[in-house]
């Protein structure tokens, strides 16, 4: 069943996120995403999640990619840019918690930015580990929480004021990957120890 | 840090920019009948909360968490040390800017420094 609070949330947010996020974010974070995608292999590949469609920027032609996102309006403003890709892409509007997707259906999975706004990180984890393969990989763009003082309570402080518009500023998301079962294989920081690339993969048994 | 001119000097400005606005919010609001150590606390969270309001509207130039988290640092920092200048002296507008913009560059400078010891491959997290 669609969590239709956090549905409605992100259907205010399109409106606004391409402005948002757009220019400056995009324009920053364009090589290390375009790295981080660049390990896309043909196969079964889950993008979660779509939003507006600004990360097909960053992804190698020629996939055939599973795009989901809890949000119609998003994939609404996201159909020019999968239109434009010079490969497959297939929107699908799902619930991240809850994807009709049988066990072990994808080789690869990627997100962006995906586990500051998913209401249950470890639940969603879970759901991504469910649809991969054994032995398939994880590839995750995210911004998160801080260890280090004072990074840690100004990013508390930015969850207080953000998480009922938008997303939480103080993910554990690299516990919460482990926790969901996958083994983490690297962890690339990309500014502080805030914005970072991680890599994991579902073991085998 | 970003080695892209367009990030560097976003950056910089920003956080200057940042600094001169609380120091000159600062000016407004505290006078030298406040008790010093009120004015920093009351300097310190507005600056740090009116930077976050400040760095959604920058970020869109110059990205989201690069912009956020430096420029709110700045508001915190140039907030109290405005804050206490002015609970026990009154100070001139052009000191104020010069206190603000100085307060921009050294975190500015920071930042990078930090980022510097923690960007790249971690273990950290690992086990």
């Amino acid at each position: 069943m669609a969590d239709l609070a956090t549905r409605d949330k992100w259907n205010k947010a399109a409106a606004t996120l391409d402005l948002m996020s757009g220019r400056g974010e995009m324009e920053r974070w364009l090589p290390f995403k375009s790295r981080l995608f660049g390990n896309m292999e043909p196969g079964k590949i889950l993008f979660a999640s779509l939003g507006t469609g600004l990360d097909i920027s960053a992804f190698p032609p020629g996939m055939t990619i599973t795009a989901i996102d809890i949000s119609p309006e998003m994939l609404k403003r996201a159909q020019p840019r999968v239109e434009g890709y010079p490969g497959e892409i297939r929107p699908e509007l799902t619930d991240i918690h809850d994807m009709p997707y049988p066990d072990g259906h994808f080789d690869q999975v990627f997100t962006s930015c995906t586990f500051c706004s998913v209401p249950e990180p470890v639940a969603a984890l879970k759901a991504l580990n469910r649809v991969l393969k054994p032995g398939g990989r994880l590839y995750m763009f995210e911004h998160t929480g801080s260890r280090y003082f004072p990074f840690k309570y100004m990013l508390d402080l930015m969850t207080a004021m953000s998480r009922k518009i938008g997303p939480e500023m103080h993910r554990t998301t690299v516990a919460n990957v482990k926790a969901a079962g996958f083994e983490v294989t690297e962890v690339d920081n990309l500014f502080l120890d805030i914005v970072k690339t991680i890599k994991a993969v579902k073991p085998q048994n | 840090m970003d080695h892209r001119l367009y990030f560097i000097f976003g950056d910089l400005v920003s956080n200057m920019v940042a600094g001169i606005l609380i120091a000159l919010c600062a000016a407004l609001l505290v006078g030298t009948g406040w008790n010093m150590f009120v004015a920093m606390i009351v300097m310190m969270a507005l600056g740090m909360i009116l930077c976050l309001f400040l760095s959604l509207a920058l970020g869109i130039l110059f990205g989201a968490m690069e912009i956020m988290v430096p420029v709110m640092l700045t508001g915190m920092f140039s907030g109290m040390i405005s804050g206490m200048w002015l609970a026990m002296a009154e100070a001139p507008v052009l000191s104020l800017i010069w206190l603000g913009a100085t307060t921009g560059l050294v975190i500015t400078c920071v930042i990078w420094l930090v980022n510097a010891a923690l960007r790249g491959v971690s273990t950290a997290e690992l086990n």
